[in-house]
C-alpha cells in the first residue's frame, strides 16, 4: 500500500520534474537513489542549509529551531523565505509531511530513530554533520550537489571556495598554533583538533595544541589545562559580557599564558557562526575574520 | 557501639593523617606540567614567585584541594544533619531534592538569556536549592512531630523528579548551553580559585561550627520527638535552625563546585559505622572523612582520562555506588 | 462506590483521541478526518503512519503507567508513592544511556529492548538486596536509593563520552516523538497484564485495611504484594521502554481517580487507566501544539501538568 503510494507519488514528481535522471551515492545509509531532480527539498541541519544555498537551491522547509536567525545571515541572503518544521533535534514530521518534499536531508546523529518515518514521507539522504570535520562537510556539500542534480555547479562552486581559502590562508601567519574556544557565565570548552573549527583552521595552516588534538567533542576546561595548552594565538567567542575568561584575566596565572604574553588573544561576539554553522560559506565568514584578526 | 576516648581520638588522628596525605598527593598528581613532591612542599613553606611549578600550586591547585576539602567537609555535615533532624537514614541534599532544585536555577539562569547579568549561576543554583528544599520540608509536614518518614523522602523525590524534567527542557531547548550546564550538574573543581575561596570560607566556617554546636540537640531528637520534647527541646527552634545551616553548607557548596551528590548520603553512614551515634563524635568524623573522600575524588577526576578531566561528582558516585549497595545489604539503611 | 464518572471519562477519552488526530503542527477538519486513511489521501502519512499510532501509543502508555501507579501505592500504602519509586524507569534509564554511549554506531531499534531489560533488572536488584519478607515502605525506600544511583551512573555516562548527550537525554525526558506501528507492536504483548491488574482489584481491597486483617480475610499479604509490584514493575518497564520516562504520570493519575471514583479497586483500576489515557493524550496535544512546529516532549508536559496538581494534593493532605 505504501510502496504504491510512494510509486505514484514519484511517478507524478517526475512529471513535475520533467528530467529524466538518475543518481546514486552513497550515504551513511548505504546507496541512496533518485531518480528525479528534487524541486523541494528540507532540511534538517543548518550545514545542509549551507550546501544547498551556495548552488542556489532554497530548501521549502529547514529546522530551525524555529529562529530564522539561527541561519547564518550569508546563507539567509542566499535562500528564499523557508517553512520551519521545529528543532533539529525533534523536527515535527507532520509539517515536513504537510510541505509534501522530495527529497529530506537529514543527519545520521540526529534522525537515525526516525530514518523510516522519513523515508515515509520522501526518499531521504542521511548524512553526517554534528560531529564531523570540515573536509567531511565539504564531501557532504558535493554529495548533496550531485542529488540535487547541480554537480557542475557545486563542483565549481567547491574550486571557487578552494581558491577563496587558498587566499585567505595566504594572508594568515602560517604554522603557529591557534585554539578556539567559546566562554560562558562559568564555563569554557576548547574546540578541539578532529572538530569542525580544528580541522578548519588545522587547512588553513594553522596547528593544534596537542593535547586536544585527537578530541572530536568539544572539552570543557580549566585554567590549568588551558595553561597545559598554551596555545600561541587564542580566540575566544563570547555568549555573553563578562563571562569565565573575564575573571579569569584577574588570576597570575593567565598572564602566564604565552598567547596573553605577546598579545594573541582575540575576542569574537558572534561564537554561533563558529560554533554552530558549519559549511561552505561558515568556513568563508570565518576565514574573513581570522583575517581581519591575524593578518600581520 | 561506643568507642573508648582514646581509640576515637587514635581514628581521628589516622584521619587527619590520611587527609594530609592525600591533600599534599592533590597538590602535585597529575598535571600536564613537570611539578613535583619538592614543588608542592617548597610552595607551602617559600614560595618562589618565579616558578611555573609554583605558580600552578600556588594559584590553581592549592584553592581547589582546600575547595574540594572543605566542601566533602560541609556536604558530610549537612548529610549528618539533615539525618539527625529527620530521623531518615536516607535523608541528603540530592535525595531531597537541594541538587536539583540548584541545577534547575542554574539552567534557567544560563539559558534563559535575559537574565544574564541579574543573577550569577552560583547565586542562581543557591536560591534554587533553597526553594526546593524548603517546598519538600513543607510539603512533607517534616516540622509536625512524630510524622512519618517515608514521606519525606517521597516528597524529595516528587520535587526531584519535577525540578529534572524542568531541566532537562531547558537544556534541549538551548543545546548550545547543554553542556555547560551538564557539566555543573556533575560537579566539578577545575574552575577554583583563591576568590572562590575567599568567598566561601567564612560561610562554611560558620555552618560547620553551627553544626557541632546542634549536636547535642540531635543526640536528644534519636530518642523520639516526643521525648526530646520532653527533655526541653524545643523541636521547631532545632529544626529551623538545622535547616538554615543546611541551607548555608549546601548553598554555598554548590556554589562553587556544582551539584556534587552522594556525600552527604554515604558519609554520616560510615563515620556511624566507625564511632557509634553520638552526634557530639561522629559529626568531625564525618567531617573529616567527607573531606578526605571528596580530595581524592578531585585528584581521581585528573587521573582518570588523563591530561582532560572528567567531573568529580561523577567519580563520587562511582566510588559511592559499590558503598551504597553494601549499607542497602547489611540493612543499616 | 461511583461509577457515574466511568461513561464521562470514556468519553473524554475518545474525544480526545479524536482531537489528537485532528491537531498538530496542521490542523485536519473533523470532516475530513476519514477521508485521510485511504493511502491516496494528502494526509495519509500524517494521520495513518504518524497521528494514529501515536495517539494509540499515548493512550495505551498512559493507562498502564496509571494502573502501575495505582497497584504500587495500592501495595505501598503510601499516597506519595509511585513506579518511580521501584527504581524501575532509572534502570532503564541508565541501561539506554549505556546502549546509546558505548555503541554509538549501533541500531536504534534495539533501544526498547535494552531498556525493558534494564527495567527489569534495576527490579530484580531491588528484591534480591530487600529480599522477600521486607516492609513495603522499606522497599520504597531502597527503590528510590538505587534510583538516585542509577541516575548518577547516567549522569557520569553522558558527561564522559559527549558525544551522545543529546539523543540520550531526548530519551531520558519522555517523548512520543517518532513513534510509529513498530512502536506499538513491540507494546502490544504487555496489555496481557492489564487483566492480571483486574484480578488483583478484590485482594487488594483488603490489604488496604491493613496486613493482619487482609490475613485474617484469607488473603496472603505477602504473595499479593509481590504479584502486584511484579505487575507494575513489568507495566512500567514496558511504557519506559517505548517511550522513555515519563515521569508524575504514576502518581498523579491514582490521586485523580480516587478522588471522582473512590477508593474500590473494582471500579478504580478501569477508571485510573481511563485518567490515565486522558492525561498523556493531553500532554502529547500540549506538546505538539504549544508551539508548532516545535515538539516538546510529552515527559515534560505531564511533569508540568502533573506536579502543581501533585504539590496541592500534598498541601492539601497535612
Amino acid at each position: 500500500m505504501l510502496t504504491m503510494w510512494l510509486k505514484r507519488s514519484f511517478l507524478l514528481l517526475g512529471l513535475i520534474a520533467n528530467t529524466t535522471m538518475a543518481v546514486t551515492v552513497k550515504d551513511m545509509k548505504g546507496d541512496f537513489t533518485l531518480e528525479y531532480v528534487p524541486q523541494r527539498i528540507v532540511a534538517l541541519e543548518y550545514s545542509f542549509v549551507d550546501a544547498l544555498a551556495i548552488v542556489d537551491i532554497s530548501p521549502i522547509g529547514i529546522a530551525d529551531d524555529k529562529d530564522k536567525t539561527r541561519i547564518l545571515s550569508a546563507v539567509r541572503q542566499r535562500i528564499a523565505p523557508w517553512t520551519s518544521v521545529g528543532t533539529r533535534s525533534q523536527p515535527s514530521l507532520e509539517m515536513i509531511a504537510s510541505l509534501k518534499p522530495d527529497l529530506i536531508i537529514a543527519d545520521i546523529g540526529r534522525h537515525a530513530a526516525v530514518y523510516s518515518d522519513l523515508q515515509k514521507i520522501a526518499p531521504t539522504l542521511m548524512l553526517k554533520s554534528r560531529h564531523d570535520t570540515y573536509d567531511g562537510h565539504l564531501k557532504a556539500a558535493s554529495l548533496i550537489g550531485q542529488v540535487v542534480g547541480h554537480d557542475a555547479q557545486m563542483q565549481a562552486r567547491l574550486a571557487q571556495h578552494k581558491v577563496t581559502m587558498a587566499k585567505i590562508s595566504h594572508q594568515l601567519p602560517q604554522g603557529i598554533e591557534v585554539q578556539f574556544g567559546i566562554a560562558l557565565d562559568d564555563y569554557m570548552a576548547l574546540h578541539p583538533g578532529q572538530s569542525y573549527v580544528g580541522t578548519l583552521l588545522q587547512s588553513l595552516g594553522f596547528k593544534t595544541p596537542t593535547i586536544v588534538a585527537q578530541e572530536s567533542s568539544s572539552v570543557h576546561t580549566g585554567l590549568e589545562q588551558l595553561l597545559a595548552n598554551n596555545p600561541e594565538y587564542l580566540i575566544i567567542g563570547h555568549y555573553q559580557q563578562p563571562d569565565i575568561s573575564t575573571k579569569w584575566q584577574q588570576e597570575p596565572l593567565w598572564q602566564l599564558l604565552q598567547a596573553v604574553r605577546n598579545k594573541h588573544v582575540y575576542h569574537i561576539d558572534n561564537p554561533s557562526i563558529w560554533s554552530r554553522s558549519r559549511g561552505v560559506l561558515a568556513a568563508e565568514a570565518i576565514g574573513q575574520t581570522l583575517v581581519s584578526l591575524l593578518k600581520p | 557501639m561506643k568507642l573508648p576516648l582514646p581509640t576515637y581520638l587514635a581514628y581521628s588522628l589516622m584521619l587527619v593523617l590520611l587527609l594530609v596525605v592525600t591533600f599534599l598527593t592533590s597538590l602535585f598528581t597529575w598535571s600536564s606540567f613537570p611539578i613535583t613532591f619538592n614543588d608542592a612542599v617548597s610552595t607551602l613553606i617559600h614560595f618562589d614567585e618565579q616558578s611555573i611549578a609554583q605558580h600552578i600550586i600556588y594559584d590553581i591547585r592549592l584553592p581547589r584541594a582546600l575547595l574540594a576539602a572543605t566542601v566533602g567537609a560541609c556536604l558530610a555535615a549537612a548529610g549528618v544533619i539533615m539525618q539527625g533532624l529527620t530521623q531518615n537514614p536516607l535523608a541528603s541534599p540530592s535525595v531531597l531534592g537541594i541538587n536539583a532544585g540548584a541545577a534547575l536555577g542554574m539552567a534557567t539562569v544560563s539559558t534563559i538569556s535575559p537574565w544574564f547579568g541579574l543573577l550569577g549561576t552560583s547565586m542562581a543554583a543557591m536560591i534554587g536549592g533553597g526553594i526546593a528544599w524548603c517546598l519538600v520540608m513543607v510539603l512533607s509536614s517534616a516540622w509536625r512531630v512524630g510524622d512519618d518518614n517515608g514521606r519525606l523522602v517521597l516528597a524529595g523525590v516528587a520535587i526531584s523528579a519535577l525540578c529534572a524534567a524542568l531541566t532537562k527542557a531547558l537544556v534541549i531547548m538551548e543545546e548550545d548551553q547543554a553542556s555547560a550546564v551538564l557539566s555543573w550538574l556533575a560537579g566539578s573543581f577545575a574552575n577554583s580559585s583563591w576568590q572562590r575561596w575567599s568567598m566561601f570560607w567564612p560561610i562554611a566556617m560558620f555552618g560547620l561550627i553551627g553544626c557541632q554546636l546542634l549536636t547535642p540537640r540531635l543526640n536528644l531528637l534519636q530518642l523520639g520527638d516526643d521525648n526530646a520534647q520532653n527533655l526541653g527541646v524545643s523541636l521547631l527552634w532545632v529544626k529551623l535552625g538545622g535547616s538554615v545551616l543546611v541551607l548555608f553548607l549546601v548553598g554555598s557548596s554548590i556554589s562553587v563546585s556544582g551539584s556534587i551528590g552522594f556525600v552527604g548520603l554515604l558519609i554520616p553512614h560510615m563515620a556511624r559505622l566507625i564511632c557509634g551515634r553520638d552526634h557530639r563524635y561522629f559529626l568531625p568524623m564525618a567531617m573529616l572523612l567527607g573531606a578526605i573522600l571528596v580530595v581524592i575524588a578531585d585528584t581521581l577526576s585528573r587521573a582518570i582520562v588523563f591530561p582532560l578531566e572528567t567531573p568529580a561528582g561523577a567519580i563520587l558516585a562511582l566510588i559511592g555506588a559499590p558503598f551504597f549497595i553494601y549499607l542497602v545489604k547489611k540493612r543499616t539503611v | 462506590m461511583n461509577t457515574k464518572a466511568l461513561p464521562i471519562l470514556v468519553l473524554c477519552v475518545l474525544s480526545l483521541f479524536v482531537v489528537n488526530l485532528m491537531f498538530g503542527a496542521v490542523s485536519i477538519p473533523i470532516a475530513e478526518l476519514l477521508d485521510g486513511f485511504q493511502p491516496d489521501s494528502a494526509n495519509y502519512f500524517t494521520l495513518h503512519e504518524y497521528r494514529l499510532p501515536r495517539a494509540i501509543i499515548a493512550m495505551l502508555v498512559g493507562a498502564m503507567m496509571a494502573l502501575a501507579g495505582t497497584l504500587v501505592q495500592g501495595v505501598i500504602r503510601n499516597p506519595l508513592a509511585s513506579p518511580d519509586v521501584l527504581g524501575v524507569s532509572h534502570g532503564a534509564g541508565l541501561a539506554a544511556v549505556v546502549y546509546m554511549t558505548v555503541f554509538p554506531d549501533a541500531d536504534i531499534g534495539w533501544l526498547p529492548g535494552i531498556a525493558l531489560l534494564g527495567g527489569l533488572s534495576a527490579a530484580l536488584i531491588l528484591w534480591w538486596l530487600c529480599g522477600q519478607h521486607s516492609s513495603a515502605i522499606k522497599l520504597a525506600i531502597t527503590g528510590v536509593a538505587l534510583g538516585a544511583l542509577y541516575a548518577s551512573c547516567v549522569d557520569f555516562l553522558m558527561l564522559v563520552k559527549p558525544l551522545e548527550i543529546n539523543n540520550a537525554l531526548l530519551w531520558l525526558t519522555g517523548s512520543l516523538w517518532g513513534r510509529g506501528w513498530q512502536q506499538l507492536t513491540t507494546l502490544l504483548p504487555w496489555l496481557v497484564l492489564i487483566p492480571l491488574a483486574f484480578w488483583l482489584a478484590k485482594p487488594l481491597n483488603l490489604i488496604v485495611l491493613g496486613d493482619e486483617s487482609a490475613v485474617s480475610l484469607g488473603v496472603n499479604a505477602h504473595s499479593l504484594r509481590l504479584i502486584s509490584l511484579a505487575t507494575a514493575v513489568g507495566l512500567t518497564a514496558s511504557c519506559v521502554a517505548i517511550c522513555g520516562p515519563i515521569g508524575f504520570l504514576g502518581l498523579v493519575a491514582p490521586h485523580l481517580t480516587r478522588k471522582l471514583v473512590g477508593g474500590r479497586h473494582q471500579v478504580l483500576l478501569p477508571s485510573t487507566m481511563l485518567v490515565g489515557a486522558t492525561l498523556l493524550l493531553l500532554a502529547d496535544l500540549a506538546a505538539r501544539t504549544i508551539d508548532p512546529p516545535i515538539e516538546l516532549s510529552a515527559g515534560i508536559m505531564t511533569a508540568i501538568i502533573g506536579a502543581p496538581y501533585f504539590l496541592w494534593l500534598l498541601f492539601r493532605t497535612k
